[in-house]
């Protein structure tokens, strides 16, 4: 196991430098200058000022040299400085990070628990007029447009109902809680403010179902065929025959094997919602990694573009680390193989 | 195996539950509205970059600014007709207006209680200067000294008449100079290289405003809290949340009544606002306008006189002014309507489609040319789209193609300060309330230089151009923009097109809330 874990980490660390390679080399090929882009329309015009703007950015240096001023910097934690933050960029993702990452693991937890269950429910009354729905719904999920359906449970739920803020994290004003984690609602926990707790969580549940709704349509039918999958095997069959419950044969036996494909969905389509919240982040000013990085992107922050892609390309690979030691705990098999 | 299938079903059902029964246990906002009025709410979509006065010059920065940090003069009350006094309680000008003499108010003090003196006031202006900030150019030309503790004198290189007005900007907001020296502050002529005071800015304030800084972020909220020494009339909300929010979000956040206001909403938004919210609509001194690039470098058909003149008789002003909704008004010069010399509707260019169409055809050939736009970027509700799409159209029954080239503004803004768009669809705001500002849309000027408009050009308008930025007289002054304005239309090389409306909202506990023409939003006067 341990020599499965070092060869995975190994190819890790070459990930992640040619992602830092081909990210910088990306901006620097980009469309604009991201001096005069900080620049107002008088400044822009001033020479002096645009040297002065180029060479706080680094950019008066060849490009060789920014690459290893800059792989320098990371080697030892410092991204650069964001222009829009005025602040260290890994400072930014240790702020921003967090954020998406309450947002993509409450989505996650209400992807798996309702996809999943309803997975469950749907291939143990496969072809039942409940499949039926339920695979109607599924596709309904994956299909829907989550810009719309974002402002649609926010006009409902938010302003008609008003159950729900939205947007923020708390309301308006509010401090948060002492920063243990970066989510609010554990750091609200250990600070044993339950009130901030309770702020916290209605806050994040309307983005986080809005956000689940493509994974969890994604994941009942994952789930669905995974189940039936397990369901067809001889050995279920054997274990029903031998007199084993329903309960002990789904909860024992079908689930075990059917969990890897489905840890392998819910693993890659976590890293997608922490890399893709963008449009959920901006419809409910959620301060986190998608909004950042669009604020990046629109004003050629380019400390912050390479940094984002950095960071999102280690949640990949750390995820699918994640995923693969996974599958060698579920099914000795595999890390046998 | 039925006996599992309930059991996963009422786990899934009791998961959904519980996460509804916490949801509607806590506290609902609109429950908490009326004591939350006490923290007053601000929605406005972020352009924040920094707290620090010298560096700071957007428009976000300029409303949170505005309100910590004295400048020597000031508007009020919406007008933008004659600078008030502020840290200066009176100033005078010599008569060929290059040297201003401003007389240090008694008893303003820091919120740390330091007076406030004419060092302070050297400091804050040098340091804009040397520092080489986007807002540095309010400094160009302008030196100042203290003669003593109580007087500042601003000179002036060449005549002037825009000092007290550029005086008024936030940029030039005075910072308590002990206290930013000693955090790295310097107004040195290395300023640029040498000040390392942003950072303490960004976390505490150092003026003399009606608000402090309790908490800073340019992507999330910044709040403010009442300056307990504050020389002036206290501000009637003691804390103010001013929070970063989309437009889409601003609504949502004022129909739920989690904001008390909201700064970005365009006419479409507000007409489905209900009753419980009150509107203020007034007139933005942006300027939107379209330009033809002059230079036969860029295109040979953009530049010539003809199509100019096709285009200016080929566009439907009233057309284009329809999308920009309710309240926005038509620019009949580049000089916004509440601005000295402004042109009004007499003489106006109106659509001549006959004479559009005979001007394109004395050119002859394939009239193709490419219009650039931001697509991504929006003002006062509106973005430029729409109107691109209507120039194209419009200039279209004219015998002009136009292909419509929208991209991100980060890309769109490096090729029009490049003065290598053929078209441009771009605006303005002024950088300070006077229209000398608007002298930079003559040729060989700022904005002039965009649409390839070099020096010389336009002899007769350059003249006019250089007489006024030397007159001091009012009506003189009047005058000569009045016709700095008709000679710039009769070039047709930039056409104003329009100006929007500025809308706030608010809601009806807090009154109506007046869009301030130089600020955008004067904090400390709202509930006044």
């Amino acid at each position: 196991m341990a020599l499965f874990i070092a060869k995975r980490l190994g190819a890790a660390v070459l990930l992640v430098i040619g992602t830092i390679l081909v990210a910088f080399l990306l901006t620097a090929v980009l469309p604009g200058d991201a001096a005069t882009a900080r620049l107002g329309e008088r400044a822009a015009a001033d020479p002096e000022i645009v040297a002065a703007m180029r060479e706080q950015l680094g950019l008066d240096k060849p490009l060789y040299e920014q690459f290893f001023i800059y792989v320098s910097g990371v080697t030892r934690g410092d991204l650069g400085d964001s222009v829009q933050t005025a602040r260290p960029v890994m400072t930014d993702l240790q702020l921003f990070g967090p954020a998406s990452a309450e947002l993509a693991l409450a989505a996650t937890l209400i992807a798996v628990i309702i996809g999943g269950g309803l997975g469950i429910v749907a291939a143990l009354r496969a072809n039942g007029h409940l499949d039926n729905v339920l695979r109607a719904l599924s596709l309904g999920g994956v299909s829907i447009p989550i810009f719309w359906f974002a402002l649609i449970a926010t006009a409902i739920f938010s302003t008609r109902l008003g159950w729900f803020p939205s947007s923020g994290r708390l309301n308006a004003g509010v401090v948060p809680p002492p920063r243990v984690t970066g989510f609010y609602t554990i750091d609200s926990l250990i600070a044993g403010n339950f009130p901030l707790f309770l702020q916290a969580v209605q806050h994040l549940i309307l983005p986080a179902i809005v956000l689940s709704a493509a994974m969890v349509g994604l994941l009942m039918r994952f789930t669905r065929a995974s189940v039936l999958d397990v369901l067809g095997q001889e050995y279920i069959r054997a274990a029903e025959a031998k007199g084993l419950s329903g309960r002990r044969v789904v909860f024992g036996h079908v689930l075990r094997g059917a969990l890897v494909p489905v840890i392998t969905v819910v693993g890659t389509a976590f890293a997608s919602l922490l890399a893709g919240t963008v449009l959920v982040e901006q419809i409910f000013a959620w301060p986190g990694i998608g909004s950042y990085a669009y604020r990046a992107a629109s004003t050629l922050d380019l400390s912050a573009i390479v940094g984002v892609t950095i960071f999102v390309a280690l949640i990949y690979i750390f995820v699918n680390l994640v995923t693969d030691i996974l599958y060698g705990v579920i099914d000795p098999r595999i890390r046998r193989a | 195996m039925k006996r599992s299938v309930k059991l996963v079903g009422a786990a899934a059902l009791i998961a959904a539950s519980a996460l509804i029964v916490s949801a509607c246990s806590a506290p609902a906002q609109n429950e908490s509205e009326s004591a939350a009025v006490e923290s007053l709410v601000i929605d406005k979509s972020f352009d924040l970059v920094t707290a620090d006065p010298a560096r700071m010059y957007e428009t976000t920065g300029g409303i949170v600014l505005h309100a910590v940090y004295d400048s020597l003069l000031t508007f009020a009350d919406g007008n933008a007709d004659k600078p008030l006094p502020s840290v200066a309680s009176e100033w005078s000008v010599n008569d060929d207006a290059t040297e201003y003499t401003f007389t240090i108010r008694d008893g303003i003090t820091f919120s740390d209680g330091t007076p406030l003196t004419s060092a302070d006031v050297v400091f804050s202006l040098n340091r804009v200067k040397n520092i080489q900030g986007n807002g540095s150019f309010l400094m160009a030309g302008l030196t100042v000294e203290a003669p003593d503790e109580s007087t500042v004198v601003v000179t002036s290189e060449e005549p002037n008449t825009a000092v007290p007005a550029i005086m008024t900007s936030p940029t030039l907001g005075i910072v308590n100079s002990a206290v930013v020296k000693k955090n790295g502050g310097t107004d040195a002529a290395d300023a640029a290289d040498a000040d390392t005071a942003e950072e303490f800015l960004n976390q505490t304030s150092a003026g003399s405003g009606p608000y402090t800084i309790e908490s800073f972020d340019t992507t999330t909220e910044t709040v403010l809290v009442a300056n307990p020494e504050y020389w002036g009339d206290a501000p009637v909300y003691d804390r103010v949340v001013l929070r970063n929010a989309t437009a889409e979000a601003q609504l949502m956040d004022v129909q739920s009544g989690t904001a008390h206001v909201a700064l970005d909403l365009g006419s479409d938004q507000i007409a489905g606002l209900g009753s419980d919210v009150v509107v203020s609509t007034s007139q933005s001194p942006t300027i939107f306008f379209v330009f033809l690039n002059a230079n036969p470098a860029v295109s040979e058909i953009t530049s010539s006189p003809d199509f100019r003149e096709a285009v200016k008789y080929g566009l439907d002003f009233d057309g284009i002014l329809e999308l920009a909704g309710e309240g926005a008004e038509r620019a009949y010069g580049i000089v916004p309507s509440s601005y000295l010399g402004a042109l009004g509707p007499d003489g106006a260019v109106e659509r001549d489609v006959d004479r559009a169409t005979e001007a394109a055809s004395r050119i002859g050939g394939d009239l193709t040319v490419d219009l650039e736009y931001a697509s991504d970027f929006s003002s006062n509700g509106l973005s430029m789209g729409p109107f691109a799409e209507r120039i194209a159209a419009q200039l279209a029954e004219v015998g002009i193609t136009v292909n419509l080239k929208p991209g991100p503004i980060a890309t769109t803004l490096e090729s029009y300060r490049a003065g290598s768009e053929q078209m441009g669809l771009w605006l303005w705001n002024p950088d300070y309330p006077d229209s000398a500002d608007y002298l930079a849309f003559g040729p060989g000027e700022v904005v002039g230089l965009r649409a390839g408009w070099e020096a010389g050009a336009a002899p007769e308008l350059e003249a006019v151009m250089a007489e006024v930025s030397t007159e001091t007289d009012a009506a003189a002054r009047e005058a000569l923009y009045k016709q700095f304005q008709k000679l710039h239309n009769e070039e047709g090389v930039i056409i104003p097109l329009f100006q929007p409306a500025a809308s706030v909202v608010a809601a009806s506990a807090v009154g109506e809330v007046k869009y301030d023409p130089v600020f955008s939003l004067d904090i400390a006067a709202i509930g006044r």
